[in-house]
Protein backbone atom coordinates (compact mmCIF):
# COMPACT_ATOMS: atom_id res chain seq x y z
CA UNK A 1 0.00 0.00 0.00
CA UNK A 2 3.01 2.39 0.66
CA UNK A 3 4.55 1.50 -2.80
CA UNK A 4 2.92 4.67 -3.85
CA UNK A 5 4.52 6.90 -1.32
CA UNK A 6 6.98 9.93 -2.32
CA UNK A 7 5.74 9.39 -6.07
CA UNK A 8 6.56 11.73 -8.43
CA UNK A 9 4.19 13.49 -10.73
CA UNK A 10 4.38 12.33 -14.81
CA UNK A 11 5.12 15.12 -16.66
CA UNK A 12 3.20 15.63 -20.24
CA UNK A 13 5.20 14.40 -23.23
CA UNK A 14 7.62 16.54 -24.88
CA UNK A 15 5.95 18.49 -28.29
CA UNK A 16 2.70 18.22 -26.43
CA UNK A 17 1.29 21.76 -27.04
CA UNK A 18 2.85 21.41 -31.20
CA UNK A 19 0.54 17.90 -31.41
CA UNK A 20 -2.37 19.30 -29.94
CA UNK A 21 -2.26 22.47 -32.04
CA UNK A 22 -1.92 19.95 -34.94
CA UNK A 23 -5.01 17.99 -34.36
CA UNK A 24 -6.79 21.43 -33.60
CA UNK A 25 -6.46 22.16 -37.28
CA UNK A 26 -7.14 18.96 -38.94
CA UNK A 27 -10.38 18.84 -36.66
CA UNK A 28 -11.50 22.15 -37.40
CA UNK A 29 -10.77 21.92 -41.13
CA UNK A 30 -13.79 19.28 -42.77
CA UNK A 31 -16.32 22.32 -40.38
CA UNK A 32 -14.95 24.88 -42.57
CA UNK A 33 -15.93 22.79 -45.72
CA UNK A 34 -19.68 21.78 -44.78
CA UNK A 35 -19.92 25.39 -43.47
CA UNK A 36 -19.31 27.22 -47.03
CA UNK A 37 -21.29 24.41 -48.51
CA UNK A 38 -24.39 25.57 -46.04
CA UNK A 39 -23.33 29.44 -46.34
CA UNK A 40 -27.31 31.32 -46.93
CA UNK A 41 -26.40 33.12 -50.03
CA UNK A 42 -25.13 29.43 -51.59
CA UNK A 43 -28.42 27.14 -50.69
CA UNK A 44 -30.71 30.47 -52.09
CA UNK A 45 -29.04 30.45 -55.21
CA UNK A 46 -28.73 26.42 -55.76
CA UNK A 47 -32.69 26.39 -54.69
CA UNK A 48 -33.47 29.47 -56.94
CA UNK A 49 -31.65 27.64 -59.77
CA UNK A 50 -33.92 24.46 -59.31
CA UNK A 51 -36.96 26.24 -58.95
CA UNK A 52 -36.57 28.24 -62.24
CA UNK A 53 -35.38 24.87 -64.17
CA UNK A 54 -38.79 23.24 -62.76
CA UNK A 55 -40.68 26.14 -63.64
CA UNK A 56 -39.55 26.23 -67.31
CA UNK A 57 -40.05 22.43 -67.47
CA UNK A 58 -43.42 23.05 -66.75
CA UNK A 59 -44.12 25.85 -69.13
CA UNK A 60 -42.74 23.44 -72.14
CA UNK A 61 -44.09 20.32 -71.33
CA UNK A 62 -47.75 22.17 -71.62
CA UNK A 63 -46.90 24.22 -74.85
CA UNK A 64 -46.53 20.67 -76.56
CA UNK A 65 -49.44 20.49 -78.89
CA UNK A 66 -51.17 17.20 -79.02
CA UNK A 67 -50.71 15.65 -82.53
CA UNK A 68 -54.09 14.72 -83.59
CA UNK A 69 -52.84 13.66 -86.96
CA UNK A 70 -51.07 10.79 -86.06
CA UNK A 71 -52.69 7.66 -85.61
CA UNK A 72 -52.61 6.24 -82.21
CA UNK A 73 -50.17 3.53 -81.25
CA UNK A 74 -52.70 0.40 -81.73
CA UNK A 75 -53.72 1.68 -85.07
CA UNK A 76 -50.52 2.42 -87.01
CA UNK A 77 -49.15 -0.77 -86.17
CA UNK A 78 -52.18 -2.50 -87.26
CA UNK A 79 -51.68 -0.16 -90.52
CA UNK A 80 -47.89 -1.10 -90.72
CA UNK A 81 -48.56 -4.60 -91.02
CA UNK A 82 -51.94 -4.36 -92.89
CA UNK A 83 -53.92 -5.70 -90.43
CA UNK A 84 -56.67 -3.12 -90.80
CA UNK A 85 -59.52 -5.85 -90.73
CA UNK A 86 -59.01 -5.90 -94.70
CA UNK A 87 -59.07 -10.32 -95.85
CA UNK A 88 -56.17 -11.15 -98.31
CA UNK A 89 -59.11 -12.70 -100.30
CA UNK A 90 -60.89 -9.73 -101.06
CA UNK B 1 -0.89 36.49 -17.10
CA UNK B 2 -3.59 36.43 -14.25
CA UNK B 3 -6.80 34.34 -14.58
CA UNK B 4 -9.09 36.46 -15.87
CA UNK B 5 -6.91 37.78 -18.22
CA UNK B 6 -6.24 34.06 -19.50
CA UNK B 7 -10.05 34.02 -19.05
CA UNK B 8 -10.25 36.78 -21.30
CA UNK B 9 -7.79 36.08 -23.96
CA UNK B 10 -9.28 32.33 -24.16
CA UNK B 11 -12.55 33.86 -24.85
CA UNK B 12 -11.33 36.12 -27.33
CA UNK B 13 -9.66 33.09 -29.29
CA UNK B 14 -6.13 34.43 -28.73
CA UNK B 15 -3.45 31.65 -29.49
CA UNK B 16 -0.92 33.16 -26.77
CA UNK B 17 -4.06 32.73 -23.62
CA UNK B 18 -4.32 28.86 -24.82
CA UNK B 19 -0.53 28.31 -25.25
CA UNK B 20 -0.49 29.62 -21.60
CA UNK B 21 -3.67 27.75 -20.27
CA UNK B 22 -1.64 24.35 -22.04
CA UNK B 23 1.56 25.25 -20.27
CA UNK B 24 -0.25 25.89 -17.07
CA UNK B 25 -2.04 22.61 -16.30
CA UNK B 26 -0.85 20.05 -19.39
CA UNK B 27 1.17 18.39 -16.50
CA UNK B 28 -1.70 18.43 -14.20
CA UNK B 29 -4.05 16.85 -17.24
CA UNK B 30 -1.70 14.51 -17.84
CA UNK B 31 -0.42 13.18 -14.67
CA UNK B 32 -4.55 12.86 -13.70
CA UNK B 33 -5.50 11.12 -17.08
CA UNK B 34 -2.30 8.57 -16.60
CA UNK B 35 -3.50 7.71 -13.09
CA UNK B 36 -6.85 6.90 -14.20
CA UNK B 37 -5.98 5.10 -17.70
CA UNK B 38 -2.55 3.68 -16.84
CA UNK B 39 -1.36 3.89 -20.69
CA UNK B 40 1.13 6.43 -21.81
CA UNK B 41 -0.41 6.83 -25.24
CA UNK B 42 -4.31 6.89 -24.58
CA UNK B 43 -3.32 9.44 -21.60
CA UNK B 44 -1.73 12.08 -24.17
CA UNK B 45 -5.08 11.21 -26.40
CA UNK B 46 -6.93 12.66 -23.39
CA UNK B 47 -4.95 14.80 -22.26
CA UNK B 48 -5.48 16.82 -26.05
CA UNK B 49 -9.16 16.19 -26.11
CA UNK B 50 -9.72 17.65 -22.48
CA UNK B 51 -7.18 21.13 -23.88
CA UNK B 52 -9.75 20.76 -27.03
CA UNK B 53 -12.95 20.84 -25.02
CA UNK B 54 -12.00 23.62 -22.49
CA UNK B 55 -10.77 25.89 -25.94
CA UNK B 56 -14.39 24.56 -27.44
CA UNK B 57 -16.52 25.75 -23.89
CA UNK B 58 -14.67 28.06 -22.57
CA UNK B 59 -18.20 30.70 -22.99
CA UNK B 60 -19.57 27.87 -20.58
CA UNK B 61 -17.58 28.14 -18.09
CA UNK B 62 -19.45 30.82 -15.45
CA UNK B 63 -16.58 31.04 -12.99
CA UNK B 64 -18.82 29.10 -10.24
CA UNK B 65 -15.54 27.37 -9.59
CA UNK B 66 -11.89 27.85 -10.33
CA UNK B 67 -10.47 27.56 -13.54
CA UNK B 68 -8.31 24.07 -12.32
CA UNK B 69 -11.27 22.58 -10.90
CA UNK B 70 -13.28 22.83 -13.80
CA UNK B 71 -9.93 21.45 -15.99
CA UNK B 72 -9.99 18.56 -13.78
CA UNK B 73 -13.13 17.53 -13.88
CA UNK B 74 -13.28 17.83 -17.37
CA UNK B 75 -9.79 15.42 -17.00
CA UNK B 76 -11.68 12.87 -14.89
CA UNK B 77 -14.88 13.25 -17.50
CA UNK B 78 -12.94 11.77 -20.29
CA UNK B 79 -11.27 9.72 -18.78
CA UNK B 80 -13.91 7.73 -17.32
CA UNK B 81 -15.66 8.13 -20.52
CA UNK B 82 -12.25 6.71 -22.43
CA UNK B 83 -12.49 3.45 -19.81
CA UNK B 84 -16.18 2.37 -20.42
CA UNK B 85 -15.79 2.90 -24.18
CA UNK B 86 -12.58 0.13 -24.10
CA UNK B 87 -14.16 -2.27 -21.43
CA UNK B 88 -17.32 -2.17 -24.14
CA UNK B 89 -15.39 -2.81 -26.75
CA UNK B 90 -13.81 -5.45 -24.30
CA UNK B 91 -16.89 -7.24 -24.13
CA UNK B 92 -17.64 -6.50 -27.67
CA UNK B 93 -14.31 -8.56 -28.69
CA UNK B 94 -15.27 -11.30 -25.83
CA UNK B 95 -18.77 -12.02 -27.19
CA UNK B 96 -17.16 -11.88 -31.39
CA UNK B 97 -14.20 -14.64 -29.68
CA UNK B 98 -16.64 -16.86 -28.25
CA UNK B 99 -19.31 -16.52 -31.57
CA UNK B 100 -16.41 -17.59 -34.05
CA UNK B 101 -16.31 -14.08 -35.34
CA UNK B 102 -12.46 -13.21 -34.59
CA UNK B 103 -10.20 -15.92 -33.21
CA UNK B 104 -7.66 -13.26 -32.38
CA UNK B 105 -6.75 -13.40 -27.83
CA UNK B 106 -8.19 -10.41 -26.41
CA UNK B 107 -5.17 -8.02 -26.05
CA UNK B 108 -5.07 -7.45 -21.68
CA UNK B 109 -2.01 -4.90 -21.14
CA UNK B 110 0.84 -5.48 -18.84
CA UNK B 111 1.96 -4.24 -15.78
CA UNK B 112 1.47 -0.36 -16.15
CA UNK B 113 4.71 1.65 -14.89
CA UNK B 114 4.51 5.12 -13.78
CA UNK B 115 7.63 7.00 -14.29
CA UNK B 116 7.32 8.62 -11.20
CA UNK B 117 7.48 5.75 -9.21
CA UNK B 118 10.30 5.05 -6.90
CA UNK B 119 13.03 2.39 -8.52
CA UNK B 120 12.89 -0.31 -5.80
CA UNK B 121 8.92 0.27 -5.47
CA UNK B 122 8.44 -0.74 -8.75
CA UNK B 123 7.10 -3.86 -8.75
CA UNK B 124 4.76 -3.58 -6.07
CA UNK B 125 3.78 -0.01 -7.51
CA UNK B 126 2.63 -2.31 -10.87
CA UNK B 127 0.88 -4.38 -8.66
CA UNK B 128 -0.90 -1.80 -6.74
CA UNK B 129 -1.98 0.17 -9.95
CA UNK B 130 -3.44 -3.31 -11.21
CA UNK B 131 -5.61 -3.27 -7.88
CA UNK B 132 -7.06 0.41 -8.31
CA UNK B 133 -8.11 -0.39 -12.32
CA UNK B 134 -10.74 -2.80 -10.28
CA UNK B 135 -12.04 -0.34 -8.34
CA UNK B 136 -15.82 1.11 -8.67
CA UNK B 137 -15.20 4.26 -10.37
CA UNK B 138 -15.76 7.08 -7.54
CA UNK B 139 -13.33 5.16 -5.58
CA UNK B 140 -10.65 5.11 -7.97
CA UNK B 141 -11.16 8.58 -8.87
CA UNK B 142 -10.84 9.44 -5.38
CA UNK B 143 -7.33 7.27 -4.95
CA UNK B 144 -5.86 8.39 -7.89
CA UNK B 145 -6.83 12.38 -7.56
CA UNK B 146 -5.22 11.84 -3.18
CA UNK B 147 -2.17 9.78 -4.19
CA UNK B 148 -1.20 10.70 -7.64
CA UNK B 149 -2.02 14.17 -7.70
CA UNK B 150 -2.12 15.23 -4.34
CA UNK B 151 -4.89 17.13 -4.22
CA UNK B 152 -6.24 18.09 -1.06
CA UNK B 153 -9.85 16.95 -0.10
CA UNK B 154 -11.90 20.43 -0.70
CA UNK B 155 -10.17 20.11 -4.09
CA UNK B 156 -11.48 16.84 -5.08
CA UNK B 157 -14.75 16.95 -2.96
CA UNK B 158 -14.93 20.35 -5.88
CA UNK B 159 -13.83 18.24 -8.74
CA UNK B 160 -16.75 15.67 -8.06
CA UNK B 161 -19.51 17.70 -7.07
CA UNK B 162 -19.86 16.38 -3.26
CA UNK B 163 -18.68 16.87 0.30
CA UNK B 164 -15.46 16.69 1.58
CA UNK B 165 -16.79 13.79 3.90
CA UNK B 166 -17.94 11.73 1.29
CA UNK B 167 -14.34 12.05 -0.02
CA UNK B 168 -12.84 11.03 2.76
CA UNK B 169 -15.16 7.57 2.86
CA UNK B 170 -14.67 6.67 -0.53
CA UNK B 171 -11.30 7.38 0.29
CA UNK B 172 -10.94 4.71 3.32
CA UNK B 173 -13.39 2.49 1.44
CA UNK B 174 -10.73 2.07 -1.77
CA UNK B 175 -7.51 2.03 0.54
CA UNK B 176 -9.86 -1.13 2.54
CA UNK B 177 -11.00 -3.03 -0.42
CA UNK B 178 -7.11 -2.76 -1.83
CA UNK B 179 -5.99 -4.05 1.65
CA UNK B 180 -8.58 -6.83 0.88
CA UNK B 181 -7.26 -7.13 -2.37
CA UNK B 182 -3.71 -7.58 -1.72
CA UNK B 183 -4.28 -9.69 0.67
CA UNK B 184 -5.80 -12.03 -1.29
CA UNK B 185 -2.61 -12.48 -3.47
CA UNK B 186 -0.72 -15.58 -3.33
CA UNK B 187 2.62 -14.79 -1.03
Amino acid sequence: MNSLNGLKKAEAPEFFYTRLSGRMQNETEPVRKTSFLLRPALVTAVLSVVLVLNVISLIKTNEQPVNSNKPAGIEAFAEAYNMDGSSVYE
Amino acid sequence: MTEQELLSGLRNGEEPAFKELVTQFRDKVFNTALGLLQHHAEAEDTAQEVFIQVYRSIDKFKGDSALSTWIYRITVTKSLDHLRRKTRKKRFGFLSSLLGEDNRLIHEPGDFDHPGVQQERKEDAAMLFKMISQLPENQRTTFVLKKVEELSYREIAAILNTSEAAVDSLLQRAKQNLRKKLSELPP
